[in-house]
């Protein structure tokens, strides 16, 4: 047979296995594209850039909520090599069984997620994956660790951002973050398990603009997970941008002052800049330093702490707090009364002790001077105008009007209903109408005489701190007031659109004077029930209100605002079941306050070591 | 020899061009997938790629004094060259284990793997063995003897172990079969033994080898395909299996090879020729039909092993690993590829494919150059090999064609076992690819023998058959 044929066996079988490989890699690279997909499983990772969060300045640029770096020492089981527990509880400083009790708790506890379908909770622990074994290391604690990490393979350390209080103040006004939950990561696709969201104050309220944009990075890792270059050189990423800069109305040391005025008591100041409606300070005492809520770990030992307490710490007084509001109500009762016509600037009422009770002073024969006494008979008179105006021959169907009529212009005042500032928690009072009372007492069932106590501001009606210092700012403005609100600029576009626009009362502006010199007395004439309030260079005007509580001594009110011509400052402040009037206590913390923001300085030495002194916390 | 004669007249160029082709490929790939930003001259000799640009030049020097040989020397000292590469396999196996194989002689890095050798001097040695048999009167004898000749470094090698290199040495039975060594004698000894039966020729004992072949080459295909369904658009709802798309594409092969052998034999033999097409094709599906349920039939640890050697496993994490992630990077590269340097999954920095500047080079240069840089890398190939048969049809002496069949051959496996094993159509067993891999021995040996090739081939002229 011919040997020599042999040699076309040959070339056709090596030809054919070239043809062969051919085809498979046509269908392989250019028809099947499950394993360019399995390429990307492999060695591409999106990886998300969480931007850091907007800092956030005072009126006066000082950063009061800043970043800080933290660490977290991560580690990843498979890459684990020759591990010495004994050497590395050493090198962080525990023992080896607090080590391997931390790896239990990793494996057990870390992915754990809650299968909707089987409602069953389980692990998604994996080993290649890299986990948190000590979380939110300062740089401080890591560099003890990193140079010997090398040591322990498998471990790394990852820098995170966290939030920093440069002040230790001003806690229920900027809030603070926690990881966010199932709920919130289901809701939100910017959300990813660890991240941190807003919980409280301006850090929830704010906290699209606070978040920033995410970046994605793609990139291709080992098989170690390390990353190595990006993506098509990056042309897919996009690029993180930190949240906004928020500037702040507060004066973060007016603030810090007025926490440190109101400690060893409960209570709250309230300090707004009449002309554009920005808080100054929104003290809230007792209070928390917010570095105690940074971090999980943080939060896991203190915030139970903070909860249980029974001063409330957490709880932010002048925003949710309902308070009677004492005589500080008198001066809207009366403005309601000029603008009905139902008195005038020059009405005098007699100090009739029969109806209600007041203080020895002499009869009012003025609006003025009735503010200076605070003579609650002659509010009674007033408000009892007001409601009953004789509209409708029966007393109880002409109360009903006029009570509607007067919570109208209390609206106005922007009472009784909750006001749009920035910031989450915020509750409305209370300004009765005739729904209310009907409720209570039966459709025309009540007149005048069944509701009076709202005259003087006690009884069903309510305001929140917050709310009564606007009414300082309305009157310092004589009759229009901006939503009090905290941010003054959001990066560099400004406030929010509604806190450029007036809100006017239904009170004309001419009305407005008296009622200011009326509160100049209190603090300058003699009888006047805020005398304590006085400053040399700075005429303040103020109310003083003594609130009646059930449960304990007076609480202790003063609504004031300065200077009198050109108002930079309204301020209420409000102290719980302080041993005295609002004259006593909340008048000579006002005018601290006052003079700390208008002089940047205090010359009435005494007077503040007399109020840093008093202890009203039991 | 003929006096005065230059020494380059006769040299094969075109052999040499395609060597050099790859040389650069290869240089062009290592320095691309082991790539190092703190390293970035590719003369850097700490790096691979400047390694390998050594071995470069050593295999050059070497290919240049294997050259200066007088091709005389290579007939007369082919058993003492035999006989060396042998000592090397026996002193190798007293060497420490690196990575569990006694493979590497010498020092650290800088080691040699005997193995690589060894194909020199059983190729030398059964070429010598060939041109002094008489093709026509063979007896037990012959086969046993060219057989034994590469069976004894199969055995040392065997025991390194070195599953690659064994694999390699059967090429040398494709070399024989060429050559009309025949297994007939052994054959015919068996079934004569039978009473009454007394042949004095059987095709399947002249034709064993590719017979043989065949059936190995089909039941591993139908091994790796048994589990695999494809749907067709349409019938959408009936995956047709792995043995039905075998015997479809048995047929269809069967339908071709009619058609081509009935066009090329003469009109009286068309009939004789459907015939044996028939039967081929009957034998061949026959025989995937009871590999696939004869595979299915085994008791499920057996299973197991023979997917696990088969690579069949579906532990993309685990077991098949290497093979999972080769085929990952290959198939990623698309048509046109990532482009240079830019192999995500295979480059050595990532890591995901081990051994992707040795085993499995082609990995980085298909995932870099896309299915075009794959046909153009499969060409080239086939080019040399091509060329390589060429030359050894043109040969006057035995012994030169024989040993440039074994060069063909070994250069075949090494390419179509490496590429198999980068596209699932091969065992992953560590071969590397010839001038492309990274590695010293390799690249010599592979060298030396192409350069005793173009030595023979340039003097083919002086020899009187």
């Amino acid at each position: 047979m011919n040997v020599d044929a042999r040699k076309y066996v040959l070339i056709s079988f090596i030809v054919l296995v070239g043809i062969i490989y051919s085809f498979r890699l046509f269908y392989m690279q250019v028809v099947d594209e499950s394993w360019a997909l399995r390429a990307q499983q492999i060695a591409e990772k999106r990886r998300e850039i969480t931007p850091p969060r907007g800092v956030i300045y005072d009126r006066n640029g000082k950063k009061i909520v800043t970043n800080k770096t933290y660490y977290n020492l991560m580690v990843v089981e498979s890459n684990m090599k020759n591990f010495d527990t004994v050497a590395f509880a050493k090198l962080i400083g525990w023992t080896p069984a607090q080590v391997i009790n931390r790896f239990k708790e990793i494996r057990e506890g870390e992915g754990i997620y809650r299968n909707k379908r089987t409602g069953k909770t389980t692990s998604n622990y994996q080993k290649f994956k890299p986990y948190p074994f000590l979380k939110e290391l300062t740089l401080e604690e890591v560099m003890k660790i990193a140079p010997r990490l090398e040591e322990f393979p498998g471990f790394y350390e990852d820098a995170t951002s966290m939030r920093s209080y440069p002040y230790a103040n001003a806690a229920n006004i900027v809030g603070y973050l926690s990881e966010v939950n199932q709920e919130e990561i289901e809701k939100d696709k910017f959300y990813k398990p660890g991240n941190n969201i807003g919980r409280a104050g301006l850090e929830r309220y704010y906290e699209n603009e606070l978040r920033g944009r995410k970046g994605i990075k793609y990139i291709v890792t080992s098989a170690l997970n390390n990353a190595i270059e990006s993506y098509a050189e990056g042309k897919f990423d996009t690029v993180a941008l930190q949240g906004e800069a928020l500037q702040l109305g507060v004066d973060i040391d007016l603030q810090a002052y007025g926490e440190s005025l109101l400690k060893n008591k409960r209570g709250c100041i309230v300090a707004i800049e009449p002309q554009t409606g920005e808080i100054l300070a929104l003290v809230s005492s007792p209070t928390y330093d917010p570095n105690l809520l940074i971090g999980k770990r943080n939060i896991s030992k203190f915030y139970n702490l903070l909860v249980k307490d029974e001063s409330k710490p957490l709880f932010p007084r002048p925003l949710a707090a309902e308070y009677p509001p004492g005589s500080t109500f008198k001066l809207i009762n009366s403005l309601i009364g000029l603008q009905e016509g139902v008195i005038t600037n020059n009405s005098g009422f007699v100090c009739d002790k029969s109806v209600v009770g007041c203080h020895n002073h002499t009869s009012a024969g003025n609006l003025a001077d009735a503010i200076k006494h605070s003579c609650n008979p002659y509010f009674y008179a007033v408000t009892r105008r007001i409601i009953q105006q004789n509209e409708k021959k029966k007393l109880t169907e002409d109360a009903e009007i006029g009570l509607n009529l007067w919570a109208k212009y209390m609206h106005s005042f922007g009472l009784g209903k909750k006001l749009d500032t920035d910031i989450t928690g915020i509750r409305s009072g209370l300004i009765p109408d005739a729904l209310y009372y009907d409720k209570w007492y039966g459709h025309h069932n009540w007149a005048f005489s069944t509701i009076r106590s709202i005259s003087i501001g006690q009884g069903e009606v309510m305001l929140t701190p917050l709310q009564i210092a606007n009414i300082g700012a309305i009157i310092a403005n004589k009759g229009w007031y901006i939503t009090p609100h905290f941010v003054k600029s959001i990066g560099k576009k400004g406030p929010l659109e509604r806190f450029t626009k007036k809100n006017y009362t239904l009170v004309d502006t001419k009305h407005y004077d008296v009622i200011r010199e009326g509160m100049r007395r209190v603090v300058y004439e003699s009888g006047g029930t805020g005398k304590r309030a006085l400053l040399k260079d700075i005429v303040i005007c103020g109310k003083t209100g003594t609130v009646q509580n059930p449960h304990g001594d007076d609480h202790s009110v003063f609504l004031a605002f300065a200077p009198m011509d050109k108002p930079k400052i309204a301020i209420a402040v409000f102290i719980e079941n302080a041993k005295g009037g609002g004259g006593l206590w909340a008048a000579p913390t006002a005018s601290l306050m006052i003079e700390k923001y208008i002089n940047g300085k205090v010359s009435e030495t005494e007077r503040e070591e007399t109020i840093l002194k008093a202890n009203f916390s039991y | 020899m003929r006096q005065g004669q230059s020494l380059l007249a006769n040299f094969d160029w075109v052999l040499f061009g395609i060597y050099l082709i790859f040389l650069c490929m290869g240089l062009a790939t290592i320095y691309s997938t082991a790539y190092s930003e703190d390293h970035p001259n590719i003369y850097d000799f700490s790096q691979k790629y400047g390694k390998q640009l050594i071995w470069i030049s050593v295999s050059l020097f070497l290919g240049l004094m294997v050259f200066l040989i007088e091709s005389d020397v290579y007939r007369k000292f082919c058993i003492p060259i035999y006989l060396f590469t042998l000592i090397l396999l026996v002193i190798v196996l007293f060497m420490p284990a690196v990575n569990g194989a006694r493979a590497w002689l010498g020092i650290g890095s800088m080691g040699i793997q005997p193995a690589e050798f060894s194909k020199i001097g059983a190729a030398l040695l059964l070429a010598h063995f060939i041109s002094n048999v008489n093709v026509k009167q063979q007896t037990i004898n012959t086969v046993l003897v060219a057989n034994s000749i590469i069976l004894v470094p199969m055995v040392l090698i065997l025991l390194q172990p070195d599953a690659g290199t064994f694999v390699v040495f059967t090429s040398f039975l494709f070399v024989m079969y060429r050559e009309g060594i025949t297994y007939d004698p052994l054959v015919l000894k068996l079934i004569n033994t039978i009473p009454g039966v007394k042949f004095k020729y059987t095709w399947v004992g002249s034709h064993f080898i590719p017979i043989l072949f065949i059936f190995v080459f089909l039941s591993l295909i139908t091994l790796l395909m048994s589990n695999e369904t494809i749907t067709f658009q349409f019938a959408p709802n009936s995956p047709v299996n792995g043995i039905w798309i075998i015997i479809f594409s048995l047929a269809l092969f069967g339908l071709l090879v009619y058609f081509i052998l009935r066009f090329l034999s003469a009109k009286r033999d068309r009939n004789r020729v459907l015939i044996i097409v028939l039967i081929g094709f009957m034998l061949t599906a026959g025989w995937s039909a009871v590999v696939n349920y004869g595979f299915k039939g085994l008791a499920e640890h057996q299973k197991d092993r023979i997917e696990l050697f088969l690579g069949l496993k579906e532990d993309p994490d685990g077991e098949d690993y290497n093979r999972n992630r080769a085929m990952a990077a290959v198939g990623s590269g698309g048509m046109l590829g990532k482009g240079y340097k830019n192999a995500s999954v295979s480059s050595v920095e990532s890591n995901h494919v081990p051994e992707s500047e040795t085993d499995f080079i082609f990995c980085p240069f298909a995932e870099e150059w896309g299915f075009v840089g794959s046909i153009v890398l499969i060409a080239l190939y086939l080019l040399l090999l091509i060329r390589i048969i060429i030359i050894a049809e043109r040969q006057r002496s035995t012994f030169n064609r024989v040993y440039a069949y074994a060069v063909a051959m070994i250069f075949f496996y090494h390419f179509a076992i490496n590429i198999g094993m980068n596209i699932g159509f091969a065992p992953v067993i560590g071969i590397p690819l010839p001038f492309f891999s990274y590695g010293g021995s390799s690249l010599m040996s592979f060298s030396i023998m192409l350069f005793i090739l173009l030595k023979l081939d340039s003097q083919r002229r002086d020899i009187l058959q």
